[in-house]
């Protein structure tokens, strides 16, 4: 790997992880799902910083260079992060359906109640 | 002067009338609520069998969001001092008193019931213990002011605390973060010491595979705190 690109890759990460950490400390993001992106931005710098880390895995895996072994851990960290955000829906629209059944269930008590008072 | 304890309660079937007859016993001029964070056992039935006032989630809030409702309820109903007491039977409301008294005459913004200034009473596990010692410290470093048990769940706040809790609040683990929140804005905490049980039943929210997790993400939110 280039030095020059190195040194792009790490710019690029620490935009990133400055964005993140700042949108966080203006309560934009909820700091929960925001410790998968932190985690994979370490994971990269460290190995942007220290290739050499990587270069048993990119041989046995038979990639040519640690530049694609890097592209390819990147895109493995996307996944996880998609996942996370997939499993972060679910629990979202389960919770919205139970709350709305719940106001349902209140609204017709509320009705129930207010024609009660107006039958006395 | 109107006084509340919250009680945020998940799965504490067990011990949540026992806990609020002792604060009926020892501190009877504080209304008490509990908030019922979707319990899976039927803690909501025993507390309307015993005549418990209760709030009923319908969805599981986490630990923040039932305490941070009990501050929202506080709020809309005029109580001018809160105390949030944790339902598994480990707060004594013995010392309900005596941390209404040190809120009122040092003017103090938040009470805390310590485990550490004495050290008496049960004193949790050694690694536990490890964990509360980094918040220590790192509340010294970063904020000026070292609280010794910043993950007590036995904290009372005055009106102004409540209102910046109604306004933001953090989701889980929040005891460490929001008292860091509290010193950054130069409000007042005084820790008073306090001896607490082992619990008498459930779970602490906290098992040893998410410690790990805990203590990292925790960290983080009290350095972003810091960055605030």
């Amino acid at each position: 790997m280039s030095l020059r690109l190195q040194i792009i890759l790490l710019v690029f990460l620490g935009i990133g992880l400055a964005v993140v950490v700042n949108m966080v400390r203006k309560r934009i993001l909820e700091l929960k799902y925001v410790l998968v992106w932190l985690f994979a931005d370490l994971v990269l710098v460290i190995l942007v910083l220290f290739p050499s880390l990587i270069k048993g895995i990119t041989r046995i895996l038979g990639i040519q260079s640690t530049m694609n072994m890097i592209f390819f851990l990147g895109f493995l960290l996307s996944l996880v992060i998609i996942f996370t955000l997939t499993v972060a829906i679910s629990k979202v629209t389960a919770e919205v359906r139970r709350m709305s059944q719940t106001i349902a269930m209140l609204d017709k008590k509320l009705l129930e109640a207010g024609s009660e008072n107006t039958d006395q | 002067m109107k006084k509340l304890c919250i009680i945020p309660a998940f799965n504490e079937s067990e011990s949540i009338v026992k806990t609020v007859q002792n604060i009926n016993e020892f501190a009877p001029d504080f209304d008490v609520i509990v908030i019922n964070d979707s319990s899976k056992d039927n803690t909501l039935d025993i507390c309307r069998e015993n005549n418990i006032p209760v709030l009923d989630l319908p969805i599981n809030l986490g630990i923040g969001g039932a305490v941070q409702t009990g501050y929202l309820y506080a709020l809309k109903n005029g109580y001018e001092i809160a105390v949030q007491m944790d339902g598994d039977g480990q707060h004594d409301a013995r010392y309900l008193g005596m941390m209404e008294k040190t809120l009122c005459e040092k003017n103090a913004d938040m009470v805390i019931g310590s485990r550490f200034i004495k050290k008496e009473g049960f004193q949790t596990s050694s690694i536990r213990r490890v964990g509360i010692g980094i918040f220590r410290f790192l509340s010294k470093f970063l904020f000026g002011k070292e609280i010794t048990d910043a993950t007590s769940g036995m904290r009372m706040s005055n009106k102004r605390t409540i209102e910046l809790f109604v306004k933001d609040y953090p989701r889980d683990y929040p005891e460490p973060e929001t008292v860091c929140r509290l010193l950054r804005k130069h409000f007042k905490v005084v820790e008073v010491p306090v001896m607490m049980r082992e619990r008498e039943s459930g779970v602490s929210s906290i098992s040893m595979r998410k410690s790990v997790y805990y203590m990292v993400k925790v960290t983080l939110a009290i350095l972003i705190e810091r960055m605030r």
